[in-house]
């Protein structure tokens, strides 16, 4: 009996262990405890642990950011959906696309959250630096953190228009033909960056599987790791807006 | 970093054996980074690319040069190449607008609606033709991107295209039927006589 209690204790301890490893401080119910809490957290740790009220007031941020950070997770996971049918290849795209459309269970509407996001980002996006412009949140010391968003504008501008060529209509291939014709225009490197752009003479195959590429992993990387840079400097240069 | 090189700009042999190091490793690493940019370059252009070949002969009816009438346009479109035949011979266009590259789509009459709408349209200067208010009707080009609009020769005359369409190579093979090279641009007076 006795060895059977103390095997019981003995994994009790290490349950409430495991379970504390994870609810490290408790239930919040002192100031100092709450201001620990959000101290030694991640997820809480993006917020400082004094905020004033008027530095998140709505009407100054519109919480544009945010929106276009959620959105970004929005496009991030139907776009993870939209994976599983669509296979990047011009006899394939079209027809995937209309499939996820008309006979996926859902697929349309999944493809219409990730279409309708992407717009939404862009806006957001714009907004979100005319935003930061117009307080003058830019100024010093957020200057490189202004930096960082004018860099987050064009990687979703090149996210935007990589996945326009994705869906293989007619106007996915001429928006693109008239779009690497435009770089085709630029000093000395335009005909050689068009042709690394299109894998080829003409918006073709290689061009499509390239688009795909940079549209789910490259580029997506490289605005994740710059928004991790650019909510970091938020965090670190302090709240622009009521002072 | 920056003190290291300074002291081995002002006196090579001041150098310490932990600062050449320091350089050596940098100059290593920026070698290294420019030889993988230049790789990652190489890496991404194709070296064959499978596309269509540039140089092609018309099947069908199309083979054959006595197949087309004087003064008809023939549009391959999926070549994007349209063959002409006028009185002093054949000549094939490179069907890609020059101003960003879509395919302009043949119309019998392109000339029409901006006569009526009271806009000028220069003259051809191949041909000299010129739609007025008593022969308002000429055939030719009009560009779905953006409204550009061409002459049956080729020539531009609205919209944003820059210049006109190129003419490509055009000849007869030793079968007898038409052989056309799309990677060779001509001339607009060239012209092919059967």
């Amino acid at each position: 009996m006795k060895v059977i209690r103390g095997a019981v204790d003995e994994m009790w301890t290490v349950v409430e262990q495991m379970v504390g490893s994870v609810f490290r401080h408790g239930l919040p119910l002192t100031d100092k405890i709450a201001a620990r809490t959000a101290l030694t957290n991640f997820v809480l740790h993006i917020h400082p642990v004094r905020v004033r009220r008027s530095w998140i007031r709505m009407s100054y941020t519109l919480c544009l950011g945010g929106l276009s950070f959620f959105l970004f997770i929005v496009l991030t996971v139907t776009g993870l959906y939209l994976m599983f049918y669509y296979v990047p290849s011009i006899n394939h795209a079209y027809q995937d696309m209309r499939d996820l459309q008309f006979v996926v269970t859902f697929g349309g509407f999944i493809r219409n959250m990730h279409r309708w996001a992407a717009h939404a980002m862009v806006i957001t996006v714009w907004l979100h630096m005319a935003r930061v412009f117009l307080t003058g949140s830019y100024k010093k010391p957020r200057e490189f953190n202004w930096a960082l968003g004018t860099l987050l504008l064009l990687i979703t501008l090149l996210l935007s228009f990589t996945g326009y060529l994705l869906p293989w209509d007619q106007l996915s291939i001429w928006a693109v033909t008239v779009g690497t014709n435009m770089a085709k225009y630029a000093p000395i490197a335009g005909p050689y960056t068009r042709y690394l752009l299109l894998g080829g003479r003409a918006v073709g195959d290689a061009t499509l599987l390239r688009f795909y590429v940079a549209h789910v992993v490259g580029l997506p990387l490289v605005a994740f790791l710059l928004m991790v840079f650019h909510f970091w400097r938020v965090r670190k240069d302090g709240f622009s807006g009521g002072l | 970093m920056a003190s290291d090189f300074k002291r081995f700009m002002e006196d090579s042999r001041e150098i310490s054996r932990r600062s050449f190091l320091a350089i050596a490793g940098w100059v290593g690493f920026t070698v290294a980074s420019a030889i993988a940019l230049f790789q990652s370059v190489k890496f991404l252009q194709p070296n064959a690319t499978y596309e269509d070949p540039p140089a092609f002969k018309p099947v069908g009816d199309l083979a054959l040069p006595s197949n087309y009438a004087v003064g008809s346009t023939t549009v391959i479109i999926d070549k994007r190449v349209v063959i002409n035949r006028d009185a002093d011979g054949f000549y094939a266009i490179s069907l890609i607008c020059t101003h960003l590259g879509c395919t302009p789509r043949y119309f019998p009459d392109v000339t029409s609606d901006l006569v009526d709408a009271g806009t000028q349209i220069s003259k051809d200067p191949d041909t000299g033709q010129l739609a007025t208010k008593a022969n308002p009707i000429l055939p030719g080009f009009k560009c779905p991107c953006h409204g550009s609009r061409y002459f049956r020769d080729a020539d531009n005359f609205f919209g944003p295209a820059p210049r006109p369409m190129d003419r490509v190579h055009i000849e007869l093979a030793k079968d007898g039927k038409l052989f056309i090279d799309r990677s060779i641009i001509v001339d607009h007076h060239y012209r092919l006589k059967v």
